[in-house]
């Protein structure tokens, strides 16, 4: 439902996730909420101080904020705001369902390594499943398939990362000791960055990775290239020639 | 008495003007490696000493061609880009950080011209008698002295760590720091490292080029 919100984060960084649209969705309601009392409050404030100007033969007033038609200006506001934070309250709640606590089921699983500072991308080979023979291990370098569901397993060797896809709308923090599950379905073919996003030590900033967001022929042509299986088929057939 | 104090004031204006003076001049003077060298102090050390615990080794009074042509194998993706090496992974965005390669030549002179710092060897277990036979096979390249030879592009040894010796034959050996084809050296000693039957032979090898420090 959010993602029918118009976004102008799209404009910057384009949406390719199911729940991109969603995350900028948010972001809106929470800047046209803020912005309004932001203005409301702006234009309150200095038509007060231009009513209540300097004038001759007019004493200051000492406003102590006791009388009820005195706090009123700030217990309606007060609860107005309240009727605000419970509808972003409402809106982000939904989100953070679908996104971290849903798990729907994987069609794919890929494990990202964080380390200093580099990202490995464990990703399944021709059968389909990860920590098999056929893996196809890659150092910042992250190949999936355009509308299938990924399953992403999050580790860290060393210090806390943040496995960040900014076109995904996605961060999660790695802890080391712990692999975090998480998901995500690609909706946009094409190149994009992926980023640390949690600093990491001197060479976090150049902690860089590309995602690759293939369709199902390219993602089947780039893995018969890069799997184990035919790499190995491949040096034995050219040493053969030789 | 006015005068006197008149006096001071001025020689110590012109006391603090030629420290001035002397300041700009040094900070003129200073390689640009220095400052570069920063980035790299945070691990291998202001001395360029190392520290094995971020697996960072001694580099300080590497001959400079050797640091050179590593950092840019690093940079350009020759060396640490292998999913199983954890300190090349380092070192890849590290030599990216240097842009230009001016920048990598300035850094590169830098540490060569850091005085050596020979680390105390930290891996035990080692027969330098056995690896001295073993050593054989490495003498074509690094020479019976360990000096090294750069028209080989074979660096000098027995300044290294030893630790840092033992876990380039381990990952020369299981092929992590010769993922590279294109890194011919690396494909050099892929192979040399290939003769060492087990660790027991690497901590030999590396025992005996410890033994080769003057």
């Amino acid at each position: 439902m959010l993602e029918r919100i118009p976004s102008v984060i799209d404009v910057l960084v384009p949406q390719a996730s199911t729940y991109a649209g969603d995350i900028d969705g948010l972001f809106t309601i929470i800047l046209v909420s803020v912005g309004i009392w932001f203005f409301a409050s702006e234009i309150v404030f200095f038509w007060l101080i231009f009513r209540f100007r300097k004038k001759d033969g007019v004493r200051a007033q000492y406003v102590s904020g006791e009388k009820q038609s005195e706090k009123k200006w700030v217990t309606y506001p007060h609860l107005a705001i309240l009727l605000f934070d419970v509808l972003i309250v409402v809106a982000a709640v939904r989100v953070w369902y679908d996104i971290k606590q849903d798990l729907p089921p994987a069609e794919r699983t890929v494990r990202v390594i964080g380390q200093q500072w580099a990202w490995t991308f464990v990703h399944p080979g021709p059968d389909g499943e990860i920590d098999t023979a056929d893996d196809i291990a890659k150092v910042n370098e992250l190949h999936v398939e355009v509308d299938r569901l990924h399953h992403y397993k999050l580790e860290s060797k060393d210090v806390l990362h943040n496995f960040s896809v900014p076109v995904f709308r996605l961060k999660q923090d790695a802890i080391p000791g712990r692999v975090i599950t998480g998901w995500f379905t690609p909706t946009k073919t094409g190149e994009w960055d992926v980023q640390c996003a949690e600093i990491c030590g001197v060479g976090h900033g150049l902690m860089g990775a590309r995602i690759h967001i293939e369709t199902a022929e390219q993602h089947a042509a780039w893995m018969a290239q890069e799997s184990p299986l035919q790499l190995a088929a491949n040096a034995a057939q050219k040493q053969e020639e030789e | 008495m006015a005068a006197i104090t008149k006096v001071w004031r001025t020689a110590l204006v012109a006391l603090g003007l030629v420290a001035l003076a002397g300041a700009a001049a040094a900070q003129q003077s200073t390689p640009p490696g220095a400052e570069l060298y920063e980035l790299c102090a945070q691990c291998h050390g202001e001395r360029g000493e190392g520290n094995q615990v971020v697996l960072a080794p001694a580099i300080a009074g590497l001959q400079e061609w050797y640091v050179v042509a590593q950092v840019r194998n690093f940079k350009g993706g020759l060396r640490g880009t292998h999913p199983a090496d954890v300190a090349g992974l380092r070192m890849h965005p590290m030599a990216l950080a240097l842009e230009t390669d001016e920048e990598l030549k300035a850094v590169s002179a830098y540490v060569a011209s850091l005085p050596p710092v020979y680390p105390e060897p930290t891996v035990e277990g080692g027969d330098a008698e056995r690896g001295a036979q073993l050593y054989g096979t490495c003498v074509a390249c690094h020479g019976p002295d360990g000096a090294g030879n750069e028209a080989l592009g074979s660096p000098r040894l027995y300044q290294a760590n030893d630790w840092y010796l033992l876990s380039s034959l381990q990952r020369y050996k299981n092929g992590v720091r010769a993922s590279n084809p294109a890194n011919a050296n690396a494909q050099v000693m892929l192979g040399i490292a290939g003769t060492l039957a087990d660790e027991q032979a690497m901590k030999d090898v590396v025992a005996y080029i410890m033994s080769l420090r003057k």
